[in-house]
């Protein structure tokens, strides 16, 4: 009996830190959010409710225009970037050598944690060498490039944690290298791809430092946009037009979420044993 | 594998989707016209209903981008990649792009409205004769202050701010040049000066002023002074005068001592694809009324003559934004110290930063 509400109790602190943090974290998006609805045009005092800076944004095109090039950015350079880790994972999860592939894998790391700025800058200047016109190639190219290592690591674990005999047992049975791509391998690490676009999906939407450099011939994305704006004091159609895009990306994790429980259920449920046994502890 | 092929493929239709529906919002622009003019101004510098108006004059569509510091424009512009016709740099950065050859010349025979701008805006040391660049905007460095918070203080010295009633309650700017040229003003020293001594002795005298300064900050600066989060701020006159309209208790001097005068100018940058385009724009935008229109807008000072007497006497005539003469002869335009001794007066402002508690 004691020893229950013990248990109890942790969990109760537990749940009361838990809380704390989801406060910390999404109270400033749900005050920004809250005054966008305000009539006064500050974020000071709350005076009334009104709906004008929605209409500001949608009427304003060239705004418009932004938002649009940034969701086609995102969602072309995440599909793009998740074939090509796709591929990534697959060769690194193939170099026999540990330590070649040890040397692989720090190499992918360092291009996540190398600052985006360091990255922006040198694709500035490559592209420049290169001759490549800044603008919509030269953005959607670097995307592709700081999403392909997030990607590779999101799809890397379920690739390890496949069980080696499942390819082999599907060999014997005569598949052909093609089948076991398709029928076996691809469908285990389902997850894992799915996982690895959400996450380059949300890294290209809110790159700034990367694309700042890229940018150019009245080609812009929203981040950069934002942040010339907030020179001058960000205006309230700018709180709008973030609330909407919260909306959209919780849409997005929602549809996440549906596609890994509803659709990928069978293909769980097989990989899962296997992965738990093929896992060295 | 069918569900991803069937996933990544409704995504790629989707973001084509989308891509039409950009290139349809932007042709109905005009935006992919042929006869286009980029200009590169700084975030919300010039009434948006002026662009319309040229667009409608001359038939030629703008496209209208905007950086947020000298440093990242001269970065775009230099790397090349991109095309600008117009850029509206700060004089510094002009005297930088005019030592880089970044600069074409200008064609003064197609900018008559030229003549508008008054003579003490013209021929500045960042580009005698006017060469390169038209001015744009131009204003001061000074104090603004909250005239409740500081209970009858008087800020028309630069020394009022070590005044230990002030403690923890000053913003500064986050500018190298801005700071310590405001601590050589205070000793009476130019802001421009090069001499060892007196860099030194600024520093001395900025660490004493540590205990009253709040906070360096950046653009937030506008925000945190109209909101009272502190009672004085250094700041430039633009940026005053947008704070003044949020909150109309505050107050902004220029200090006898003398300060910094800027200027945002209008150049052509190299490879500029429509310079005929770009004169025409630089033309249009130092007709009086364009620039009266544009300064009720914007809210810096104007150099434009004729265009000042089409204001409001209470824009033209507030000594605060439009200072007489024998402040105005005390004002200095900051010289291109050259990278040495800038990184010099860089790294003198990091220590005062270091050291401020």
């Amino acid at each position: 009996m004691k020893n229950r509400r013990r248990v109890k109790n942790k969990n109760g602190i537990a749940n009361i830190y838990l809380v704390l943090v989801f406060l910390v974290l999404y109270a400033p998006i749900f005050y920004l959010m809250y005054y966008s609805f305000n009539s006064g045009g500050t974020m000071h005092k709350f005076e009334g409710f009104t709906l004008d800076y929605y209409r500001e944004v949608v009427a304003d095109t060239r705004l418009m225009i932004i938002v649009i090039n940034t969701l086609v950015i995102a969602l072309l350079s995440s599909t793009i970037a998740t074939i090509i880790a796709v591929i990534g994972a697959l060769a690194i999860h193939h170099v026999r050598s540990r330590r070649a592939k040890n040397t692989l894998l720090s190499l992918n790391n360092v291009l996540i944690v190398s600052p985006d700025v360091i990255i922006g800058a040198s694709f500035l200047i490559l592209f420049t060498i290169v001759g490549i016109k800044l603008g919509f190639t030269s953005v959607l190219l670097s995307h592709v490039a700081f999403s392909i290592p997030i990607a590779v690591i999101m799809i890397l674990p379920h690739l390890q944690e496949m069980s080696p005999t499942l390819t082999d047992a599907a060999r014997d049975l005569g598949a052909t290298r093609r089948d076991v791509l398709t029928k076996v391998i691809l469908p285990i690490i389902k997850p894992g791809i799915f996982s690895g676009f959400f996450m380059a999906l949300t890294y290209s939407l809110d790159d700034f430092a990367v694309t700042f450099f890229v940018t150019g011939n009245g080609y812009s994305t929203l981040s950069v946009e934002i942040y010339s704006r907030a020179r001058q004091g960000v205006s309230l159609s700018i709180n709008a037009l973030s609330t909407l895009i919260f909306l959209f990306t919780i849409l997005l994790v929602i549809g996440y979420y549906y596609l890994n429980q509803r659709k990928s259920r069978p293909a769980v449920q097989i990989a899962e044993p296997v992965a738990e046994a093929g896992v060295p502890r | 594998m069918k569900q991803l092929v069937n996933t990544f493929l409704a995504i790629l239709i989707v973001a084509f989707g989308l891509m039409f529906l950009a290139s349809r919002l932007n042709s109905a622009q005009g935006y992919s016209g042929g006869n286009t003019l980029t200009i590169y101004n700084w975030g919300d510098y010039i009434d948006p209903d002026l662009l319309k108006q040229f667009q409608e004059e001359t038939g030629i569509t703008v496209i209208y981008q905007t950086f947020d510091s000298n440093e990242a424009m001269l970065t775009k512009v230099e790397q090349g990649g991109t095309v600008f016709d117009v850029v509206v740099p700060s004089d510094y950065a002009i005297a930088k792009m005019r030592e880089e050859k970044l600069l074409l010349p200008l064609d003064h025979s197609k900018l008559p409205n030229l003549a508008n701008i008054g003579s003490k805006f013209m021929n500045l040391s960042f580009d005698p004769g006017n060469k390169y660049s038209v001015p744009y905007f131009w204003g001061t460095v000074g104090i603004i202050f909250n005239p409740e918070m500081t209970k009858g203080m008087d800020f028309s010295s630069w020394n009022s701010l070590w005044d230990k009633r002030l403690n923890n309650n000053i913003f500064l700017v986050d500018g190298a040049r801005e700071v310590m040229g405001m601590a050589l003003n205070s000793l009476h020293y130019s802001v421009n000066d090069r001499n060892e001594e007196h860099l030194q002795e600024a520093l001395a005298k900025l660490n004493k002023l540590s205990p009253n300064v709040k906070a360096i900050v950046g653009d937030e600066i506008k925000m945190l002074l109209a909101n009272e989060e502190a009672a004085v701020g250094i700041v430039w006159s633009g940026d005053a005068s947008e704070i003044m309209d949020e909150n109309d208790k505050l107050d902004y001097v220029v200090p006898e001592e003398g300060s910094n005068i800027w200027f945002d100018n209008m150049v052509i940058p190299r490879g500029a694809a429509n310079i005929e385009g770009a004169h025409q724009f630089i033309n249009f935008m130092l007709r009086p009324d364009v620039a009266a229109q544009n300064t009720e807008y914007v809210g810096y000072s104007t150099p434009n003559v004729p265009g000042l007497k089409l204001l409001p006497e209470d824009i033209s005539g507030d000594e605060r934004f439009y200072p007489p003469a024998e402040i105005t002869g005390r004002l200095e335009v900051y010289d291109n110290l050259g990278k040495r001794m800038l990184a010099h007066y860089n790294e003198l402002f990091l220590m005062f930063k270091m050291n401020k508690k």
